[in-house]
């Protein structure tokens, strides 16, 4: 079975020219290696238990009038285990642009780091930045382009270019949306009820904030595989920038702070008779 | 779920398609348009799953278009619907699209036309045809009510009762609908029949 | 040829447990020297830590000739770095040329399971945690391995860095001293040996700071 691998050239060295062979081997772009084994899909299944997959997860992202909202939770596990409370799950893919990570860790952080080479190449190649929606489609096509094999992706691209906002929805099935409004991963349904009750597209950057923080903790409160930090960014037009970063556990008392119950009737023993 | 149907009127087609991109419970978008301009007198609407639908559909248009640069003129409706079915039916016992097409165009010298294109390269000349959980209810409406030399009028209302009856009787049914027509004028998009705005204002 | 590999593994787990805290200006990275198949133990004396470059050092568990292999493979990447840049490897380039060599075998994965530890640019104490196909992340402390799920929590208890992600960010160095965080890890290691199979003989501890790399050694249990 021979692999496309053209998605990983832009990571070849620049001393690709001197091909000796043991040289080549070990600083040229690696094409991926394939088990030698009859039953691929079989091997796949086995391998995958060692993919950390970041399946629980709630991210989120929305366009409003002053530019795009994007938040996540923080939370991996593994199963019942808690993996990490600290995972970055929005990648900063350069100063315009943010990619959102659901589904393997690893294969969302690899193809987005990816992306943020082709996309600098698109720039000097250019001379101007990729628009949200070239991004996205490099993206897109990649992963379509790996369908069956296991990758698991669900990422949203967010940023600002020529046109303004951009936000698309994209994942390894080689789905590709464009929507001004979307939420990610285990938890998502939860986030989606908070947050398409309190959108307004003519939002204030703080509102959007909020109502972004809120969506993703009210999803990590009702969603056991989502929880850690809520993150917050924005992209305008001077690019993103991190507006927050709070711990769910602390904001549930921010947003509920224990009051001071009032006993309606003490529990007296009741002497034997 | 996935409804995709059309019909052939005098001097015209009209093709339907929900617009509900869904995964699993979740409906990630309500306005996704799943009816494709093929080309100046050609429209393909397409149901099946997301990624093979899109990356087909542009793969038949840029073939299409690039037949028209080479050769001077455009291939026919049915000359598309061939190669389509051709493409569908390589790929077949390699590694599959799922998707599912109908494509309507019109021709200077047969007049309008509708093909039926399945997954697994199955090509049929239809009057009126349909994909999807919305098929059963369509196709019934249709057979009831479809008679041949409609006017547009007459197509839409029906195209209308169609959507009527799934929107009532379907489970899952999709809460919005795009209608594109093609005539001699050539093929562009006719009305969205939309009960939920994407991106909508919660009237809470 | 239908059936002949259906029960056949390409895999085996030889256990261990590895631990790496990053201090303000060292780094200790630790691992057991036990190494086992199934209940058999195969020796008490195989280090699982690799220095990688002057200022990077891995430790891995999970299948030794997996690991053994990628160790062989980042060798030789530094030596033409060596040759091509004429400098060691920081600790951080290091993390991604590890993350991407792992990811590069996706589809037939290195079982193994790493921490790399060492110093940044500054002279700060780092450590990064992977999974096996190379999603990584920069912690202030991070265990891996057959111990890893008795070992995080209490260092979670003892250490509490505050979550990288917080804004305004706190500093996620550990607040203990290099002594302080070495009798930490002979500690853990210690009470991970009590109730993992896996883990014991002896630990093996690596410490880096502004003075270079020093080796220490202590007894755990070997039953």
């Amino acid at each position: 079975m021979k692999l496309d691998t053209s998605g990983l050239e832009s990571t070849a060295p620049l001393f690709g020219s001197l091909s000796s062979g043991i040289h080549d081997e070990i600083s040229a772009a690696p094409s991926f290696a394939l088990p030698n084994t009859i039953n691929f899909d079989g091997f796949q299944k086995e391998a995958i238990q060692m993919v950390k997959p970041a399946k629980g997860t709630t991210t989120l992202a929305f366009i409003f009038k002053e530019g795009v909202m994007v938040a996540a939770d923080s939370r991996a596990s593994m199963g019942g285990y808690i993996s990490s409370q600290s995972v970055k799950k929005i990648i900063e893919i350069n100063p315009y642009m943010l990619g959102t990570m659901a589904g393997g860790a690893a294969d969302c952080q690899f193809w987005h780091r990816n992306l943020g080479i082709k996309c600098r190449l698109h720039e000097l190649a250019n001379k101007r930045r990729i628009s949200v929606t070239g991004a996205s489609k490099l993206l897109a096509n990649i992963l379509y382009s790996y369908r069956g094999m296991g990758l698991s992706v669900g990422t949203m691209i967010a940023g600002w270019d020529e046109t303004g906002p951009g936000l698309y929805y994209v994942d390894s099935e080689g789905g590709r949306l464009k929507g001004t409004r979307f939420s990610v991963g285990s938890g998502s349904p939860y986030a989606y009820g908070v947050l398409d009750n309190g959108y307004r597209y003519d939002m204030s950057i703080e509102e959007a904030a909020e109502l972004a923080r809120r969506s993703i903790y009210h999803a990590t409160f009702r969603d056991g595989a989502s929880g850690g930090v809520a993150s917050v960014y924005y992209v305008g037009p001077d690019g993103w920038k991190k507006l927050s970063g709070d711990d769910v556990g602390e904001l549930h008392y921010h947003y509920y702070p224990v009051m001071p119950s009032t006993v309606e009737q003490e529990m007296v023993e009741v002497t034997g008779a | 779920m996935e409804c995709v149907f059309g019909l052939v009127g005098n001097g015209f087609a009209i093709v339907v398609a929900d617009s509900s991109a869904v995964h699993s419970i979740l409906v990630h978008k309500s306005n996704e348009d799943k009816i494709m301009v093929l080309d100046s007198h050609k429209l393909i609407a397409a149901s099946g799953e997301a990624g093979d639908r899109v990356q087909f559909t542009e793969y038949i248009q840029k073939n299409v278009a690039l037949y028209q640069f080479r050769n001077g003129i455009p291939l026919t409706t049915a000359a598309a619907a061939n190669f389509t079915r051709g493409e569908l039916a390589t790929a077949l016992r390699k590694n599959p699209y799922s998707v599912n097409i109908l494509l309507a165009g019109y021709d200077k010298e047969t007049g309008p036309s509708l093909y039926y294109i399945d997954y697994i390269a199955t090509l049929h000349k239809l009057d009126k045809g349909a994909f999807g959980y919305g098929s059963y209810f369509s196709l019934s409406m249709m057979d009831r009510h479809y008679h041949s030399g409609m006017s547009v009028e007459e197509a839409i209302d029906l195209v209308d009762k169609c959507i009527l009856e799934i929107r009532s009787r379907l489970v899952v049914a999709p809460p919005n609908f795009v209608i594109k027509i093609v005539d001699k004028d050539g093929a562009r998009e006719y009305a969205w029949r939309e009960s939920v705005k994407d991106g909508a204002v919660s009237t809470a | 040829m239908t059936k002949q590999q259906a029960n056949w593994s390409p895999y085996d787990n030889n256990g261990g447990s590895c631990v790496a805290i990053a201090g303000a200006d060292y780094c200790v990275i630790a691992a057991d020297t036990r190494m086992s198949s199934g209940y058999n133990i195969l020796t008490r004396e195989y280090s699982k830590i690799c220095k990688l470059a002057d200022k990077a050092v891995m430790a891995s568990s999970g299948f030794q000739a997996d690991v053994n292999a990628l160790q062989k493979h980042l060798a030789a990447r530094h030596l033409t770095y060596q040759h091509q840049h004429n400098k060691q490897m920081s600790c951080p380039a290091m993390a991604q040329l590890l993350s991407n060599t792992l990811y590069y075998k996706r589809f037939f994965p290195y079982y193994a399971f790493n921490v790399l530890g060492g110093l940044d640019s500054e002279g700060k104490g780092c450590v990064f945690t992977y999974d096996a196909v190379g999603s990584y992340e920069r912690v202030g402390y991070s265990s891996q391995g057959s111990g890893s799920t008795l070992i995080i929590p209490f260092l979670d208890n003892q250490l509490k860095s505050p979550s990288p992600l917080l804004l305004p960010a706190q500093d996620a160095v550990t607040p203990l001293s290099e002594s302080e965080a070495v009798d930490l890890v002979k500690t853990v290691f210690a009470s991970a040996t009590e109730r993992d199979i896996y883990t014991g003989d002896k630990l093996e501890i690596v410490v880096l700071n502004a003075g270079g790399i020093h080796r220490e050694y202590m007894e755990l249990r070997k039953d």
